[in-house]
């Protein structure tokens, strides 16, 4: 039996693939202090992991590497050791492991440990990032595009809204910058944003107006803090997305054939 | 080139030797009957071991539709009736002798329905129709809602029906103008983009010509079906392959009911790919045993995709891929099998690969989970009805499922057949 490649494994190298220039920058741009933090995100998710392989039987998977990458880049700083772990101990297992593992958790771990994180520790910084990490989310989209990993219509979705809101000066441009990073690091996941390609242009369009809502009226809000919140928001509302996309398309079907 | 409308799906590559281009008439020494790939059938046999059958002669009959005939693809003498328990059919083996010679067929009733309908059945025709909802050849009784006759193929290695049809426009138009009396509904005639493969004046107005691309799963019968006429469960709809509605056309004409079908040989374990115009139920071993490479291999009816390790030609196959048999593989360490045995199937990841595996027909994520979930109205409301296994068998190869997808199908389908019988 012959057999395609496109298994879950294989979509989580790719996505890692995507990833491999932006960790670059950002580690090049962080030093010791990112590489120290990646490591402490990476073992303590893969902690968890090996845990939910023994007690559930839930094949472990290499997207834990993706969720380690995106809680280091944007938790808030100078947490400790304890509170980071308590953090991304409550995204993994809340967020990801509890459902079955990558690809049936409705919300991206990451988000879940990032907002746990800023809720329950507000008075640490939220970090900012340099102009050349903010930009290398571009080949990471790229890369993700090109392997059909990450979503076109979700990045163009987001992208339309994001270019129309900094033409009419909307959006200042440090929550632009970090948007972007966002948006391939948390929002592109494609388990957890919308599943129909018309659904995911509306996706990555409301993640676009959250952010843009959140920098017009969130007083004193750092641009890691309003894309974290923006993306825990479109990441809940894109099964409802999907619903309302599905019943369109089921409903012109009907009209169109009479049945489905 | 695009990822939508005709431009969608994919196209996934085999490793195989090319060939010669010329088609090569073979009629092998051995062929077979066999049930229609997917149903167990519970057949009358109505000739014993070793009488002599002509071409086209009715050897079996279903024993509860006595009118649908199953007949010998060669003439010759009947070697082997072997039955399963309950009657089903098994095969029944011939060995040919050309002296048997050619069943005639009645034609003078073929210009009304039941006329055709009772032509169509004795003359072996009904087990080359398949309808949907649910796989399988239609009940004796059945009146298609429409009917889609397939003059396109997408899966690789696949022959070019255009080719295999040229120069038989004549009968293909016949056929076509006589599958439109056994429906009320349209007769689509599905074809790659291009020149029609049948003259457009003078069909009538029931037959409409559909195009479609290049990429599978285009040629698709079930995603035709799904994006022109969607079959439901009250809505039956037949597809049939257009070089059997040539073989009707001429069946009509001259009363003769020839069975050829172009085959393409292909796969990784072949000194050279061939085609071939040989007839239903055809031996594999002697199609293939002159272009097979040394060492051992796997003959398959079918596409590498949906193919299934077989002696002898599928009833509907139009391939036979030959594959190298890989050896037995070296037992994993024993912590490995453990986990993998015990772990839970791996969910599916939505990408572009899925979407495009289903030619961006319909929600691919929302259905695929729709099947692993056993959710049966969700994945009727996207489709699940006009769909049949051979449909899925790209996406259930590009997610690497092993099989699981299409036997999913499979137990859904079975299941709201039940109920809908109930």
């Amino acid at each position: 039996m012959s057999r395609g490649l496109w298994n879950r494994e294989t979509v989580a190298l790719m996505l890692l693939a995507a990833y491999l220039p932006l960790a670059l920058f950002w580690l090049s741009a962080g030093r010791a202090d990112a590489l120290g933090r990646l490591g402490l995100c990476a073992l303590v998710v893969a902690v968890w992991h090996l845990v939910f392989m023994l007690v559930r039987a839930q094949p472990p998977s290499l997207s834990a590497l993706i969720t380690a990458l995106a809680i280091a880049v944007f938790a808030p700083e100078d947490l400790g050791v304890f509170r980071l772990v308590l953090g991304i101990s409550f995204g993994v297992v809340m967020g990801e492991l509890v459902f079955g593992g990558w690809g049936r958790n409705v919300v991206n771990p990451a988000t879940v440990a990032l907002s746990f994180l800023g809720f329950g520790f507000p008075a640490f910084a939220w970090p900012d990032f340099d102009a050349p990490v903010a930009w290398a989310a571009i080949p990471a989209a790229v890369i993700g595009v090109g392997t059909g990993a990450m979503s076109a219509a979700l990045l163009g979705g987001a992208a339309i809204v994001a270019v129309i809101a900094f033409g009419m000066g909307l959006l200042p441009e440090p929550v632009l910058l970090v948007a972007g990073l966002g948006l391939v690091l948390l929002v592109a996941d494609p388990v957890t944003c919308a599943a129909t390609t018309f659904g995911r242009w509306l996706n990555g369009a409301v993640y676009a107006a959250l952010v843009l809502m959140f920098a017009s009226n969130w007083d004193g809000a750092a641009p890691a803090q309003i894309v974290v919140a923006a993306s825990l928001l479109s990441s809940l509302a894109a099964p409802l997305i999907d619903e309302l996309v599905l019943a369109i398309w089921i409903s012109q079907r009907r009209r169109r054939h009479g049945r489905t | 080139m695009g990822f939508f409308g005709r431009g969608a799906g994919l196209m996934p590559v085999f490793p195989s030797p090319s060939g010669p281009a010329e088609i090569m008439d073979v009629t092998t020494e051995e062929a077979a009957v066999r049930a229609p790939s997917g149903s167990s059938i519970a057949v009358t046999p109505l000739v014993r071991e070793g009488e002599l059958v002509a071409q086209g002669a009715a050897v079996a009959c279903l024993r509860h539709a006595p009118n649908v005939c199953l007949t010998a693809p060669i003439a010759g003498r009947v070697a082997r009736i072997s039955l399963l328990p309950g009657r089903k059919l098994s095969e029944i083996v011939l060995f040919r002798e050309e002296g048997a010679g050619r069943q005639h067929h009645d034609v003078s009733n073929a210009g009304t329905t039941t006329g055709l309908r009772r032509l169509m059945q004795e003359a072996g025709f009904w087990p080359l129709l398949r309808r949907r909802p649910f796989g399988g050849m239609p009940a004796q009784d059945e009146t298609p809602a429409a009917v889609f006759v397939m003059a396109t193929d997408t899966r690789p290695f696949a022959f070019s029906p255009a080719m295999a049809l040229h120069g038989r426009e004549k009968p293909l138009a016949d056929g076509l103008e006589a599958l439109t009396r056994m429906t009320s509904g349209p007769v689509f005639l599905c074809q790659p983009e291009g020149p029609s493969v049948v003259p457009t004046d003078g069909l009538s107005d029931q037959i409409k010509l559909v195009f479609r691309g290049q990429r599978h799963p285009q040629g698709a019968a079930g995603l035709c079906i799904h994006e022109h006429f969607p079959a439901g469960l009250d809505v039956p709809v037949w597809d049939i392959n257009a070089e059997d509605v040539a073989n009707l056309g001429n069946l009509i004409a001259t009363g003769e009911a020839e069975v050829l079908r172009t085959v393409h040989i292909a796969g990784a374990a072949l000194r050279e790919a061939q085609t071939v115009r040989t007839h239903s139920g055809a031996d594999l071993r002697q199609l293939t045993q002159r272009i097979v490479a040394p060492g051992p291999h796997v003959l398959m009816s079918g596409s590498p995709l949906d193919g299934h390790p077989a002696r002898w030609l599928g009833p509907r196959d139009r391939q036979i891929t030959v594959m190298p048999r890989s050896g037995p593989q070296p037992r994993p360490h024993w912590l490995i099998s453990a986990l993998t045995a015990s772990r839970e199937a791996r969910p599916v990841i939505p990408t572009a690969a899925l979407t495009q595996a289903l030619a961006s027909a319909l929600p691919a994520a929302p259905f695929v989970r729709a099947l692993a979930a056993g959710d049966d109205e969700a994945a009727v409301s996207f489709g699940l009805l006009s769909l049949l296994e051979e449909d899925i068998a790209l996406l259930d190869y590009v997610l690497s499922e092993g099989g699981t997808l299409p036997a999913q199908l499979r137990a859904m389908l079975d299941r709201i057949a039940k109920e809908f019988a109930a």
